[in-house]
């Protein structure tokens, strides 16, 4: 799960894999802002296929945040 | 009242991206027209060529500012950022930038850039989502950044750090021209000094299913597009849909003498009106009216006008109406007359600004561009010299036509300054 995660992120935000830790925090390391994690949300719920909880998704704010968010919905 | 001066150029072309390439293109004859097999599969449309851009790269911007442009804003930006460049201005938000750069903050410019739509691209894929999916769900937020109609004002004004006045306008084909006269308009009466002016529209489609509904595209030599006939020919069977952009920077005498920069032509004057008598059927009274008006909006006699560049895109009706109209107004010059759509094809609200950039070309080089592909012209017209080929003439004055769908006709006269 985490490899498809982060797969999703390497392609569609042009991220380098090696960026992509669970402690990354998504605006200050990784560059992401308000509209990528609009985003981001889409493409996660695209690749796993379930509907994530948006209202949870607003307050992530490391990769490892996002990495438990998808793990407690599957 | 300023007079307005055009002191920078940029396009993105299916002739090439720089004023050079264009004009040598233009010069032997070129056209890129190509078939485009996916367009077979659409059932009725009967058009099966196009006229794309050559290759641009703007893989250099950061990923912040590509994730909402659309092919227009990415052709946009580098006709926008190439033509600044040639006036040899930057867009600057500091404050002590050295005198030969623009500040923004000073409010005194404005960007004016639109098209013809949002990106006919990303609202299929949107569109085609949507009915997938039974509503919104899965669709990426910078997918209406690209379908708005003031996208590529907006990714252009993103793309430069451009901070100021901004408006976009839209008429179709005329939107370019129509936004440079507007600039003219604005600069003469002082409100700026200097505008970024232009169109952009993307190959899709829809757009030359738009001409081909309405029986105005070329469906007879879909399998040798090069031999399509040329505007005004007797053979024309109807237009190419093309793509690209084209910027023009316009600046007040005082402003670009201020700086020392140079001028390639100064807009004399011109005129955008709407007929109001119908949407699609071009009307050459109409035409001719807008041509005058321009003509006297310059304070020229039509005996000065040593070119005019026409619209004509290769229709039956709209080069036959737009013969009528210029022969109507300078039918005892026998003025020159050309149009640069058989060998650019047709690139919409981008087609206005690339072809003033044709223009001041012929004016450089002291050559008028003949229309391609000309056998024998349409009858009628004896008093006007449609051109079949390249004539050596050294141009001061040149109308430029470019009218659009909606009842939409603009024409502009430029003087040569170089």
């Amino acid at each position: 799960m985490i490899t498809d995660i982060n797969e999703t992120l390497c392609s569609e935000f042009e991220l380098p894999m090696e960026k992509l830790t669970e402690s990354a925090i998504l605006a200050d390391d990784l560059g992401l802002d308000s509209l990528d994690a609009v985003d981001m949300l889409v493409l996660l719920e695209d690749k796993v296929g379930i509907k994530l909880d948006a209202e949870k998704f607003q307050h992530v704010k490391t990769l490892g945040d996002v990495y438990k968010l998808v793990e407690e919905i599957i | 009242m300023s007079n307005v001066c055009i002191t920078g150029v940029g396009l993105v072309s299916s002739l090439g991206h720089t004023p050079d390439a264009l004009f040598d293109n233009l010069k032997n004859n070129k056209c890129f027209f190509q078939e485009e097999p996916s367009w077979k599969e659409l059932i009725g449309l009967n058009t099966h060529v196009s006229s794309p851009a050559q290759n641009y790269d703007v893989s250099h911007l950061p990923r912040h500012t590509r994730r909402s442009m659309s092919p227009m804003s990415k052709m946009g930006y580098l006709a926008a950022h190439n033509a600044l460049k040639d006036a040899g201005l930057t867009v600057s938000r500091e404050a002590n930038s050295t005198s030969k750069l623009y500040k923004t903050d000073s409010l005194k410019t404005l960007l004016m850039m639109g098209s013809t739509t949002g990106s006919p691209i990303f609202l299929e894929e949107y569109f085609t989502k949507m009915i997938k999916n039974g509503g919104p769900v899965g669709q990426l937020s910078t997918a209406f950044l690209k379908t708005m109609n003031h996208s590529v004002n907006a990714n252009v004004a993103l793309a430069l750090s451009y901070s100021g006045p901004s408006i976009s306008p839209s008429s179709a084909c005329s939107t370019s021209s129509q936004a440079a006269i507007m600039a003219m308009q604005f600069i003469r009466s002082g409100i700026y000094d200097v505008a970024i002016v232009g169109g952009a529209d993307e190959l899709h489609s829809t757009s030359a299913s738009v001409f081909d509904i309405a029986k105005a595209s070329s469906c007879h030599y879909n399998d040798r597009p090069q031999e399509i006939p040329g505007p005004f020919s007797k053979e024309r069977d109807g237009l190419v849909v093309s793509e690209g952009s084209g910027v023009l920077i316009l600046e007040s005498e005082d402003h670009v003498k201020k700086r020392g920069g140079k001028v390639y032509a100064q807009i004399l004057g011109g005129q955008y009106m709407c007929d109001g008598i119908h949407m699609t059927q071009p009307q050459s009274c109409q035409m001719a009216i807008t041509m005058e008006q321009a003509l006297r909006d310059a304070n020229i006699s039509k005996k000065d006008i040593g070119y005019v560049n026409a619209h004509a895109t290769g229709t039956k009706v709209g080069d036959y109406e737009e013969a009528k109209a210029i022969n109507s107004v300078f039918g005892e010059t026998n003025v020159a007359v050309s149009s640069l759509k058989g060998h650019l094809g047709h690139s919409l609200a981008a087609c206005g600004a690339i072809e003033i950039i044709g223009i001041i070309e012929m004016m450089k080089n002291k050559m008028l561009i003949g229309n391609r592909n000309v056998t024998e012209v349409l009858d009628g017209f004896s008093g006007i010299d449609i051109l079949k080929s390249n004539k050596q003439l050294k141009l001061n004055y040149a109308i430029s036509n470019n009218f659009a769908f909606g009842g939409m006709n603009t024409s502009l006269v430029l003087k040569n300054l170089m």
